[in-house]
Parts: structure tokens; C-alpha cells; sequence
């Protein structure tokens, strides 16, 4: 009951700020806009016909044609819309909660209620998971759907990107709140979370580039030092990575992923990186990455409940 | 540290309440407070007394840094017991997305009332409250006084046995004063305890059985109004007449003398009374005999003023009575 109690809460707090409105906007934008395109034999259409690009690449029933549609939406709209844009405006909507709830006069009603300061934590802070779940089901359900019903192609494995995008979220909202906790600003957690999110990512490429070096034991120490400081941290990279894996494997676009368009050595390179990366088991790198924000979570609800207020 | 006493029959017992902030910031002292069952109970001092602090260690907001004591016959901190106690913050902020229908809802899940209970109790308080037209506004649409209705009635929802209320009146015009000491002591006669934490020390006066003043992060008194003005008892005898033939005597009696006003220290009646036989033996016309008492803003002054010599330093305002 409390706890159900906090997360409708939490979500009512939501619906309250305007970025919640502006988020669903913009998904409504998204599959408008995807509703707009349609892919003709021979032509590309824009606004129902307004604009027409002519091709000879894509045609009715080619699977290059499918594979193209499911790289806009993966590539294009999954990663981008989704990974980064909704993420961040996640990050932005959600980095209040704990300050408000931490604010003198709000958390001296809350905390005289019988429930524990660890549980009133939880259940602010799957609170504000089920605020990023049901934006990330928005978006996803109304761009398969857009995809399938406009477009003919259906990527049933793009579905899959829902739990993955609020778990993406979940890595990276635990350092959101640790921050939030001592500072009680919004602004510091976002900050803080976003330059986080960064040095993940850097962490992710360093151990990369050395993984595909031909010349790694050179850099045998260092290369040790990534691969530590990758177990540790979030592999916020790899998650979407995976998310595309899935959302592919109903296409047959790996193909794209497949072809040597030319023999330079960057490619080669890149394609061994990519390879690699898909190859790792989708358990070691959700779990490992639950293991941090675990670890960060645990952290949070001491500080949270050990302070006075 | 919380330690566990013998179980007694106090709603409220405090013994050896402390609070340090850092490692100079003492905010509690010491403090041993006893509040019985069914009673409503004041607790006054000055700024920076350490009374909103004490509130919070009892309502676990603060973690004492040592506190022996029960409430409701659980030790300070348990938790259980807060099902049971009611809570009003001073500057309390409640969110503006909710309206006072939801909010009243919300806070009782949080208390454990089961839905039933919830649907059925949240008009009936906002009703008590005057509130039941805009039980389905949103809060941030209310105005102070409507605010500091709701949240009495929040604090009611659980169907409490201890209530603490710190600042209850706070932005309230006096119509509005003036319901809740009714509703206060409707409160005390279903048997429910108050403990009252005012700046407003009229109003304490008026419904309060007991009240401790805390100065400095101690108890400077405690005990009932009656207990605690006792001593500052004198009675004014207002007359007309000329004093000269029996000043030398009345003066011998301890009596002050002023233009028309003989005023007699102490529970005394029998020298009150020979007061009065001495000035009408003289032909004094006597138009009226008056007790006096400390009112309990004088006994927070003096309580101030005693450990002021004692070292203290006192310099905030006291909030004056109101008209």
C-alpha cells in the first residue's frame, strides 16, 4: 500500500511538470513525422507526396528495402531519439524528485509516517522508473506501430528496447540520486550524471581500442586499467548496442553490418570493435552494470537515511 | 543512543533528551519531559531553544544523540507507534499537485489506514475543517490559512492517540483560532493527548493542562499553569481615599502602595483581608479586590531572565499575546 502509494505519487509529481507534456510531444512528433515518409517503389515520398526523392535502391519487397527501414529506425530513431534525447530528458524530468521530496517542511510529514526511510527511498525512486517506462512504451509502441502499419516492416525485437532503455536509464538516475542526495540540487545531479555518462562512454572506447590494437601489450598496464575500470562502471554503450542487436534480428540487417565497403584498416577495426561487443553475453553486461548501480543505490539510501532533516 | 525505560503511564516521557549538531552546537541538553495521557501539553521558549528540534527527534525527522524515554510505551524511534501519532510541521509544504482530497488520501497510505477507512474519514475531516467545497482544488490554489486546515486534518487521518501540532494557529485569522481550540479540545475529551509547541502563548493558555518551557536546550519549567504561577500570586486592592493615617502601617505589612492601589504579594488572604478592614476603618472607600497571576508570557520572561543570570543569552523576540 505505501509503497504503491509512493510510486502513483511519484508519478502524479510527473505529470505535473511541464517536461512530461514536452516528452510526450515529442514522441507524438516522432511517429508523426514518421507517418509523413513512406517508402514508395522507386521514390521516397514526404508529407504524402509534397517532396519525392527518386531512388532505384529500394523496392517493394526487397529485403535491402526492409533492411533500410529497420537501420532508420534502430540507428536512427532507437539510439538517437530514444538512447540519447529521451534518456537525457529523463535525466532533466527526474532530478527533482529527491530534492523536492528532501525539502524542509515535505520530508518532516514523510518521514513521521510508519514506513522506513529505505522504503519511502525505493519507492521514490521506482517512481520515477515507471515515469521513464511509460514514456519509453509510448515512444516505442507508436513507432513500431508506425513503422509496421506505414512502412510493412515489423521489428517485433524493437519491442525489447523498452525494458532495456529504463534499464540504460536505471545506471545512470542511481548516480542522479547519490548526487542529489547530499547537494539537494536538481541542477548538480544532471550535471554530475551527464559528465558521468560521458567518462562511462570513454571508459567503454579506450578499452575498445586497445582490445582491437595490434599492438596492445605495449600498453599491457593501461589496457588492464580499462578492462577493470569497464567491469566496474555501467556499460551504458554495450546496453544499446544490445537493444539494436535485438531490434535487428527480426531484418536480416546485420548484413549491412557484414560488408567491406572498401578494404581500409579503420573499417576493419571498427567492424572487430562492433563484432566483440555484440558478442558479449547480454547477462554479463546487464548484470555487471546492476552490480554498480546496486552498489550506488546502497550508498544513496544510507546517506538518505542516516541525515537529519 | 535510544534506550528502553520501564514502561509508564506517561503518552509522552522523555528523560535525557540530547542533541549536539557537529561537535558545538547543542541544541538539547538534557531534556525531560512527561506528558500524560489524554492531556493537552504546551511546550514554549524562545527562538533557538531547541523546541522544533525536540519535536523532530520525537517524530524520528532527527536522530537524537542520546535519548532515553517512551512514547506511547515504545521507545523514541519506534516506529510502529508513528501509526498512531499525528504530525504538523511548522512551514509545512505539501505538493501543489494534489488536492486536498488526494493529499488527505495519500498521507493515510502512508499511515496504513486501509482504504475503506480512508474514503470514509477524508471528507469528514475536510468537513471539520471547513474545507469539504475544495476538497477536489488543487493545494497550490489554497491560501495559508486553508493550508494549515488541511494539514490538521492530515494530521487526523490516522485516527491518532498523540498528536503533535507545532504551530497549529500559524496564519490563521482568529475565527479561525478560535476552531481549533475547539477542536483541540474536542480532541483532548475523545481521550487523544496534544502536545502543542506555540509561539502564541495566549493560545496555550487557553487549552493547555500542561506546559515546559525550554531555554536553551533545557527545561527552565514544568508543571500546570496553576503550578507554575503560583508564586507570582497578588491581589490589588483598588481604592479611594486618603492613605496617610495607615501608610506606615500597611507598609510594615509588606503591602506596596501606590496611588489608589494597594497591592498585597502572595497567596495571602487573611492579610488581604486585614488590608481591607484597616483601609475601611480609616473611612478608605474600597471599589474592588482583584487576584493577579504571572500570565505565562510573564513566567517564559522570567524563566528567560533567570537563565540570562545564569549565563545565557537571550536576546529573540518573544511573540506578544494577542488581542
Amino acid at each position: 500500500m505505501q509503497f504503491w502509494a509512493l510510486v502513483r505519487d511519484s508519478f502524479r509529481e510527473s505529470l505535473d511538470r511541464k517536461i512530461f507534456w514536452v516528452m510526450l510531444f515529442v514522441s507524438l512528433v516522432v511517429a508523426g513525422a514518421m507517418f509523413c515518409i513512406s517508402f514508395e517503389p522507386h521514390e521516397i515520398s514526404v508529407l504524402f507526396g509534397t517532396w519525392v526523392i527518386k531512388t532505384d535502391v529500394l523496392t517493394v519487397g526487397d529485403r535491402l528495402r526492409k533492411d533500410f527501414i529497420a537501420l532508420i529506425v534502430v540507428d536512427g530513431i532507437m539510439d538517437t531519439m530514444l538512447g540519447w534525447v529521451g534518456v537525457i530528458l529523463s535525466l532533466i524530468a527526474t532530478a527533482g524528485f529527491f530534492p523536492s521530496l528532501m525539502r524542509r517542511g515535505t520530508v518532516d510529514v514523510m518521514l513521521s509516517k510508519p514506513i522506513a526511510r529505505w522504503q519511502l527511498f525505493l519507492g521514490k525512486y521506482f517512481g520515477s522508473m515507471a515515469f521513464v517506462a511509460v514514456h519509453a512504451t509510448i515512444f516505442v509502441v507508436l513507432t513500431f506501430l508506425v513503422c509496421g502499419i506505414r512502412w510493412g516492416v515489423w521489428l517485433p525485437g524493437y519491442l525489447l528496447s523498452i525494458p532495456l532503455i529504463v534499464i540504460l536509464f536505471s545506471y545512470l538516475y542511481c548516480i542522479s540520486v547519490l548526487v542529489a542526495i547530499p547537494t539537494r540540487s536538481s541542477v548538480a545531479a544532471v550535471l554530475v550524471t551527464l559528465g558521468a555518462w560521458v567518462c562511462f562512454a570513454g571508459i567503454q572506447v579506450t578499452d575498445d581500442q586497445f582490445a582491437s590494437s595490434p599492438s596492445w601489450q605495449q600498453y599491457r598496464s593501461a589496457y588492464a586499467v580499462s578492462r577493470v575500470a569497464r567491469w566496474i562502471v555501467p556499460k551504458t554503450s554495450d546496453i544499446t548496442l544490445k537493444a539494436k542487436q535485438w531490434a535487428r534480428a527480426a531484418s536480416s540487417s546485420d548484413l549491412i553490418v557484414q560488408q567491406d565497403f572498401d578494404s581500409d584498416g579503420s573499417v576493419d577495426r571498427a567492424m572487430k570493435i562492433e563484432r566483440r561487443r555484440m558478442a558479449i553475453p547480454a547477462v554479463y553486461t546487464i548484470g555487471s552494470s546492476l552490480v554498480f548501480e546496486t552498489v550506488v543505490v546502497l550508498i544513496a539510501i544510507r546517506l538518505f537515511s542516516r541525515r537529519d532533516y | 543512543m535510544v534506550g528502553v525505560t520501564e514502561m509508564t503511564n506517561w503518552a509522552v516521557d522523555l528523560i535525557d533528551v540530547r542533541k549536539t549538531y557537529g561537535r558545538s552546537v547543542h541544541a538539547l541538553r538534557g531534556v525531560n519531559i512527561q506528558v500524560g495521557a489524554g492531556e493537552i501539553f504546551g511546550l514554549l521558549g524562545p527562538n533557538g531553544a531547541g523546541k522544533t528540534t525536540l519535536v523532530k527527534i520525537m517524530m524520528t525527522v532527527v536522530r537524537p544523540t542520546r535519548a532515553h524515554g517512551t512514547i506511547l510505551g515504545r521507545p523514541i524511534g519506534h516506529r510502529g507507534k508513528l501509526a498512531v501519532t499525528g504530525y504538523l510541521p511548522e512551514s509545512h509544504r505539501f505538493p501543489g499537485y494534489l488536492s486536498g482530497g488526494q493529499l488527505l488520501e495519500y498521507y493515510a497510505s502512508l499511515a496504513k489506514v486501509p482504504r475503506e477507512l480512508r474514503r470514509k474519514r477524508a471528507p469528514q475531516l475536510l468537513d471539520r475543517v471547513g474545507l469539504s467545497r475544495w476538497s477536489n482544488t488543487r493545494i497550490d490554489k489554497y491560501s495559508k490559512g486553508m493550508l494549515q486546515r488541511l494539514g490538521i486534518a492530515q494530521a487526523l487521518m490516522n485516527d491518532p492517540e498523540l498528536v503533535v501540532l507545532d504551530e497549529p494557529t500559524d496564519g490563521l485569522d482568529p475565527v479561525g483560532r478560535r476552531d481549533v481550540r475547539e477542536l483541540l479540545l474536542e480532541l483532548r475529551s475523545q481521550g487523544k493527548t496534544i502536545f502543542l509547541n506555540s509561539h502564541l502563548l495566549s493560545e496555550l493558555e487557553m487549552v493547555c493542562d500542561r506546559v515546559t518551557i525550554l531555554v536553551d536546550g533545557l527545561v527552565a519549567r514544568q508543571g500546570t499553569l496553576r503550578e507554575l504561577t503560583d508564586h507570582t500570586v497578588e491581589y490589588k486592592i483598588v481604592f479611594n481615599g486618603e492613605v496617610a493615617s495607615v501608610r506606615e502601617k500597611l507598609v510594615a505589612m509588606g503591602i506596596k502602595l501606590e496611588p489608589g492601589v494597594a497591592t498585597i504579594t502572595g497567596h495571602n488572604l487573611a492579610q488581604v483581608n486585614e488590608a481591607i478592614d484597616l483601609l475601611r476603618g480609616n473611612g478608605i472607600v474600597i471599589e474592588s479586590v482583584s487576584p493577579h497571576r504571572f500570565s505565562l508570557e510573564d513566567i517564559l520572561v522570567e524563566a528567560m531572565g533567570v537563565d540570562a543570570k545564569a549565563g545565557g543569552d537571550h536576546s529573540a523576540m518573544i511573540q506578544p499575546a494577542s488581542p
